[in-house]
């Protein structure tokens, strides 16, 4: 026994990366267990019953996961977690959801007992209708996806067997001329397609929306694209018209400004979301065609309503695009059960081995309080002491040193509180893109910085998404969202589109010493930092000393 | 055996006729009878046949051995082995039966239960009374009394009335009646005959009873099919209401079977599944470190000062839960652990006034001796424990939660239950793993309940333990014994898988049989244990010495850590998993940990760097060096005054005076002086010194000193104090008349003069007990009154009249004239006794 996994009693399972065995270990226990950590040394998955669910959702059984975790193991695994793992895949597949000929949407069981018990919550009854026979139930087909999202809140995931409609046929092929799919997006479509539905992870800037049309492609049929916001789905009308047989003319944008409803729609959550009187006027987008694949952009911000609407839709192909599936919100399960389980996942540090994403040098910049500051900020408010450490006007004096040290590079200098990025603005000489930019001066701004006829931009978090500028080299984030770890990787995600010369990309984060600031840049690393990006730490005394 | 020329008479017969091996073996099998040694055979023939004896014989027989004393017991008396045999196989007949029974009958003979050749089999007196069917204890056979007994109250005009309606000529008296009456229901053709000729109703009255229990409840006005049955006698009313089957007829229905199923063979304990016994062996070695290490982890906890000991004894139950926190487990797991360590000799009360648990001096010795020994010290204890963890959470008969660590947890069963578990683990092939119903099964065949079976009786629950805490100690493995839990156990080699060793077909009694090993002598099991050592030590996974750090500031140790490495990593850093291996994590508060327990930061940098086996990462020393410059810069202490000045020179004149050596200051900025003397002698002693300080409230302002009148809080006004107790009423005079009355009586009944000095009246009468006994035994079959002396439970001593009823089992059961109803005194409490004088 020298395998390179070990099996740790809390269900985590920690794998040697230098191990001879190491990646054919991580092939074995990656359909089961999701990847934690990735630091350099050693990599921690975690074994969640989520985990379990989605393997055997892949086809995976409970004698390959024993087997994975045994065979590789260094030390004897504890009885008790191989008795839970088999326990817990056994839960999956004992209801199941398919197609009745004569009933529709059927609830079918293999074990009885467990129908009974989940017959009696009082939260299933309104979703269920008559008891066809001892191990049949019908369920109401508008309740597909509430039944599957209960069952496993109640922890029995059912497996939907019911199949998807076709949606109307609409002729869409990739235009792979000079370029084609890479291998990793062809393994995430390929994986996606053969099981119907579910979420796609790959990092920024690793091509997400390449795996969409090519998901579309695979369809062929009418599409709906949802998209955080207008100029991400400009960005995709764009991509799709460049890379697949769609003209500009079968694109329709539907948002706050347009409400075009074409073959293949790309419209914002925003638009969705709002509401007036108490209804949502533009749910009826999702009815107004026979859509045969439905796309969600950023699926780790899809908002509640959205999950909401996305609970009817479980008879159409779905497929999630994220960078991170975390959730600040914890609502992973509503994505397993509403969207679909994980399809597809690479680590960062994989894609960036393979050259696809530029490697990136994270820094993190402590910069000091002033004597004054530090008065006033012991004694500002609790609501008020973010802000005020995050907009300290060392940070200015850093920015403004990283700014000329990395002069003829693009720059991005991104913010949260919009006084700090126009006073960044106005002492760079540059232009601030915020929420109220309109969208025709964001475009005209992102244009000129992708052209380089500007080199520093300075953004709020409106560009924190989709935003495609492939030539950013230097982010510089002076303040965020608290301690957002997903938006911390979509800033970096920012500047890792591969470079032409193949050049390193800079990340700094400018943080302010000894202060809640600090805090939360310590837990908005996490996500990264396990994703194997080291932040060196230096101070801004330091770095301002040697700019000099 | 005995002398087949001869048949012996009594049990002391039959017994005096047993050579010396077998005599042996009866006391090895019962040994309370040799608790004091019999003087002569006569005597341990009636100490064989007391009931407590008995009865625990009997609870001590296996299932079949016990079947056939039941069945002995609803047999004639005596019976010859044919009669046995019919009833435990029915008319049938069974094989499997037939050739179990011997062996049976060998034990039950053995243990001086059944006496007499085969033709004439005698079921020892009380053992009889304790299996026969009695409307008291319902027999397990199911069946009633006999015609014979059923019918002896009956009036003789009722009895031949039956007899007539049966179609038998009248007799002249009952017994005869009786006897033709129990001749037709044992006759099997008639009686078919006469069922036959029965209503379908009838038959199903009769069906629903026969198997037990059988008794049943009628009407005042039974209906007609019914009536035929009590007609016929088939059904003998009891009592009003209520009617009985009785045996004759039942068997008759039954095919002359006393037991729905007989079970003539253990049930094999079959395996469920099968691991390669390297699995098991590596499983079992995993578990038994992680037993180490929960063991060590719980007792570093309670390092400083363990939880505190309940009044009534015992860990509450949130130390437990708080421990169960810190160890990563459950609750009933934690318990586990707890008592392990008791049992073992490592953690006990310190027995100081404010009463904790702390780790023994022996647990540091333990901590010294090589992992395997250590596992072998915490295996033995568990071995041998009568303390039972499962218990913990329960309520005891007193209804008081039975606590960790706290009284009332000692099952003496349990050593032998874990013991046979695992000697039946033993005996199935390496690497196979039973399921837990197959043995609970055995032992129930084993050790069968007296009694309705019921599915929690202590020894199944015991064995269930059992089977949980030897997999999470490491002697089993997956469910099967390791090969260090083998050793453990003093038991050979496995057997060869072909042969079923606990099998059907084993024709030795069951006490008998090699594999039930008895538990070992110390001797034999410290040579076990050592075997078991040797055989676990290899598979420990050997201490490192070093870790991986990495960037996100967590460090993996990919193993057990060297011990002193783990000391300074656990201050260090804070443990995220464990398992196989340990994650740690840096944080800013575990660096400062490490910082206040006198570490510098170039110490952790140099304790990094020899011990990471990959270059320490930037981040990691950043966040040594960023918590080491900020430790330390705020300063705390404690001072009871201070003394303030604006004039730093004043200050140092009082800091020069030698008078001001007792007041203890310390200057801590140019204007402030700390003193360790409080405000009122600061004051005093600074005036003394001639200054003229003020005293200074906690806002700064002078205090000025006034004098003020003193007040209490509200008071209420003394409540007047009578003289004497209050005047009683007169419920509580009538009662207290009464009790002196009785108490009259019993000291002033003239007693029978006997040759013993009598006590002088109001004191107790003192004989001795044999003589206590005696009297009351002879008092019961006289139903004659006694007076005795009596000290209850609190000490005190009184006098009472009673009449005896029953003296069993060291108490006696009476009349009391002086309290006026049915009480039983333990005679141990019986001071004396003596009989009243003839009126």
């Amino acid at each position: 026994m020298n395998g390179p996994l070990i099996v740790q009693s809390d269900k985590t399972l920690l794998l040697e990366v230098d191990h001879e065995q190491a990646d054919e270990c991580r092939r074995a226990i990656a359909p089961f267990a999701e990847l934690e950590r990735a630091p350099e040394h050693i990599h921690t998955y975690r074994v969640t019953p989520l985990g379990l669910w989605n393997a055997r959702a892949a086809g995976h059984d409970a004698e390959q996961v024993v087997d994975a975790l045994v065979q590789y193991s260094r030390y004897p695994v504890p009885h008790a977690l191989l008795v839970d793992v088999a326990e817990t895949m056994d839960r999956y597949g004992r209801l199941t959801l398919s197609k009745h000929p004569a009933h529709g949407l059927v609830l079918t069981t293999t074990d009885r007992p467990v129908l009974e018990e989940i017959l009696r919550s009082k939260r299933i009854i309104p979703l269920v209708g008559a008891r066809l026979d001892p191990d049949t139930v019908a369920v109401h087909p508008s309740e597909r996806g509430q039944i599957k999202q209960t069952l496993l809140k109640l922890g029995w995931p059912a497996e939907d067997l019911a199949g998807y409609v076709d949606g109307e046929a609409h002729p869409i092929e990739l235009a792979e001329d000079g370029w084609a799919l890479r291998p990793y997006q062809k393994q995430a479509v390929e994986n996606f397609w053969h099981g119907g539905s579910g979420v796609v992870v790959l990092p920024c800037g690793a091509g997400k929306t390449l795996v969409g049309a090519g998901s579309m492609a695979q369809a062929k049929a009418t599409t709906l694209i949802l998209v955080t916001n207008t100029v991400s789905a400009r960005q995709w009308k764009h991509e799709l018209v460049k890379r697949t047989s769609l003209t500009e003319e079968e694109i329709g944008e539907y948002s706050g400004t347009k409400k075009e409803i074409r073959p293949v729609t790309i419209a914002t959550y925003q638009v969705l979301t709002t509401r007036r009187k108490g209804v949502y006027p533009h749910l009826e987008l999702f009815d107004s065609r026979d859509w045969g694949l439905i796309v969600y952009d950023e699926v780790h911000l899809l908002p509640a309503p959205v999950f909401k609407f996305t609970a009817d839709l479980q008879a159409r192909r779905r497929l999630g695009l994220t960078a991170t599936l975390v959730r600040e919100d914890g609502r992973e399960s509503d994505v397993f059960s509403l969207i679909g389980p994980k399809r597809f996942d690479a680590p960062w540090k994989e894609i960036e081995a393979q050259g696809y994403i530029a490697p990136a040098d994270c820094v993190e910049v402590r910069v000091n309080l002033t004597d004054s500051e530090r008065l006033a900020y012991a004694t500002a408010e609790q609501e008020e002491k973010y802000r005020f450490c995050a907009t300290t006007a060392t940070k200015r004096k850093v920015t403004e040193a990283l700014v000329k040290r990395f002069a003829g590079q693009q720059i991005l200098v991104i913010g949260q509180y919009i006084d700090q990025l126009d006073e960044l603005g106005e002492h760079l000489d540059a232009p601030v893109i915020k929420g109220e930019t309109s969208n025709a001066q964001r475009e005209k701004l992102f244009d000129a910085f992708r052209q380089g006829e500007i080199s520093v931009l300075v953004v709020s978090k409106v560009a924190n998404f989709s935003i495609d500028l492939p030539e950013a080299t230097v982010a510089i984030q002076v303040s965020g969202t608290f301690g957002s770890r997903q938006e911390e990787a979509q800033r970096l995600g920012r500047v890792l589109r591969p470079k032409a010369d193949g050049h390193q990309a800079h990340f700094y984060s400018v943080v302010a010493r000894d202060t809640i600031d600090q805090d939360f840049a310590a837990h908005r690393q996490r996500f990264l930092a396990e994703q194997g990006y080291a932040y060196r730490i230096v101070d801004a005394d330091e770095l301002l000393a040697d700019g000099a | 055996m005995s002398n087949p020329a001869v048949p012996p008479r009594s049990l002391a017969e039959a017994l005096r006729a047993r050579d010396d091996v077998s005599l042996a073996a009866l006391l090895r099998a019962r040994p309370d009878l040799i608790t004091p040694v019999p003087t002569d055979l006569t005597q341990l023939a009636t100490r064989a046949g007391t009931r407590a004896s008995v009865v625990r014989a009997l609870e001590r027989l296996d299932r079949f051995a016990l079947q056939t004393a039941e069945a002995l017991a609803v047999a004639a008396d005596p019976a010859p082995y044919g009669e046995l045999l019919a009833l435990l196989t029915g008319d049938d007949g069974d094989p499997a039966v037939s050739a179990a029974l011997p062996r049976a009958l060998g034990t039950l003979r053995e243990q001086a239960l059944v006496w007499g050749d085969d033709e004439r089999l005698r079921l020892v007196r009380t053992a009889r009374e304790l299996l026969a069917p009695a409307p008291q204890h319902p027999s397990p056979t199911g069946l009633g009394p006999t015609v014979q007994e059923a019918t002896a109250g009956m009036s003789p005009g009722r009895i031949q009335d039956i007899v007539t309606a049966a179609g038998l000529g009248s007799t002249h008296d009952s017994v005869s009646a009786v006897a033709s009456l129990t001749a037709l229901f044992t006759d099997r053709e008639r009686m078919s005959a006469l069922l036959a000729g029965l209503p379908e109703e009838s038959r199903e009255v009769l069906s629903r009873l026969v198997w037990g229990p059988p008794y049943g409840q009628v009407t005042a006005e039974p209906a007609a099919h019914l009536r035929r049955l009590l007609d016929l006698g088939l059904l003998v009313p009891t009592a009003p209401g209520t009617v009985v089957l009785p045996r004759e007829v039942a068997l008759h229905l039954r095919g002359g079977r006393a037991h729905r199923e007989v079970e003539p063979l253990p049930p094999a304990v079959e395996p469920a599944a099968t691991h390669r016994p390297q699995v098991v062996d590596a499983t079992a070695a995993g578990q038994a470190y992680t037993a180490l290490a929960t063991v060590e982890e719980l007792l570093k906890d309670w390092d400083e000062g363990g939880p505190a000991v309940l009044r009534a004894g015992g860990l509450s139950v949130r130390d437990l839960k708080r421990t169960a926190v810190a160890l990563d487990v459950a609750e009933p797991v934690a318990a586990f652990w707890v008592e392990l360590a008791y049992a073992a000799g490592l953690l006990a009360s310190d027995g100081e006034a404010d009463e904790r648990y702390a780790a023994t001096p022996a647990h540091d010795e333990w901590l010294e001796q090589p992992p395997a020994e250590r596992w072998t010290r915490l295996a033995e204890a568990w071995l041998t424990a009568t303390r039972v963890s499962g218990l913990v959470g329960g309520r005891d008969a007193k209804d008081r939660t039975l606590s960790t660590l706290g009284p009332g947890l000692d099952r003496s069963a349990a050593p032998e239950v874990r013991h046979r578990v695992l000697t039946l683990l033993a005996g199935l092939p390496e690497g196979a793993s039973p399921s837990r119903e197959s043995v609970l099964a055995r032992l129930r065949w084993e050790r069968p309940l007296r009694g309705p079976q019921r599915e929690d009786d202590l020894r199944s629950r015991l064995a269930e333990w059992t089977v949980t805490e030897a997999e999470l100690l490491g002697v089993t493995g997956r469910g099967a014994l390791s090969g260090h839990g083998r050793a453990l156990l003093g038991a050979s080699a496995p057997r060869t898988p072909d042969k079923a060793p606990e099998g059907p077909g084993d024709k030795l009694p069951v006490h008998h049989r090699p594999t039930v090993a008895e538990p070992l002598s110390p001797a034999e099991q410290a040579t076990a244990s050592a075997a078991a050592a040797r055989l676990l030590a290899p598979l420990l996974p050997e201490p490192l010495d070093h870790v991986l750090l990495q960037a996100d500031l967590t460090a993996v140790a990919p193993g057990p850590l060297q011990r002193s490495l783990a000391e300074v990593l656990d201050v260090l850093a804070d443990v995220e998993s464990k398992g196989g291996a340990t994650v740690y994590r840096f944080t800013p508060g575990s660096v400062r940990r490490a910082l206040d327990a006198g570490q510098s930061a170039s110490d952790l940098h140099a304790f990094l760097a020899a011990h990471a086996r990959t270059p320490v990462p930037q981040p990691l020393t950043y966040l040594i060096d960023d918590v080491a410059r900020r430790h330390g810069h705020l300063r705390v202490g404690a001072a009871s005054a201070y003394v303030r000045c604006d004039d730093d020179a004043l200050l140092n004149e009082i800091l020069a005076d030698k008078r001001a050596a007792g007041l203890r200051l310390r200057r801590l900025a140019p204007t402030v002086l700390a003193a360790q003397a409080d405000p009122a002698s600061l004051l005093d002693g600074l005036r003394a010194m001639g200054f003229a300080p003020a005293a200074e409230s906690a806002e700064g302002d002078v205090l000025i000193t006034r004098a003020h009148a003193h007040r209490t809080p509200p008071r209420t006004a003394p409540e007047p104090v009578p003289d004497g107790p209050p005047v009683p009423d007169a419920t509580l005079l009538s009662a207290a008349i009464r009790a002196i009355r009785a108490g009259d009586l019993a000291a002033t009944t003239p007693r029978r003069q006997t040759d013993q000095p009598q006590p002088a009246s109001g004191e107790l009468p003192r004989t001795s007990s044999a003589e206590t006994l005696a009297t009351m035994q002879a008092a019961v079959l006289t139903g004659e009154a006694l007076w005795i002396g009596y000290v209850n439970a609190e000490g005190s001593a009184s006098q009472r009249v009673i009449a005896p009823i029953r003296v069993e089992g060291g108490f006696v059961t009476a009349y009391d004239h002086t309290a006026d109803e049915v009480r039983t005194y333990p005679l141990h409490r019986v001071t004396g006794v003596a009989e009243l004088a003839e009126e």
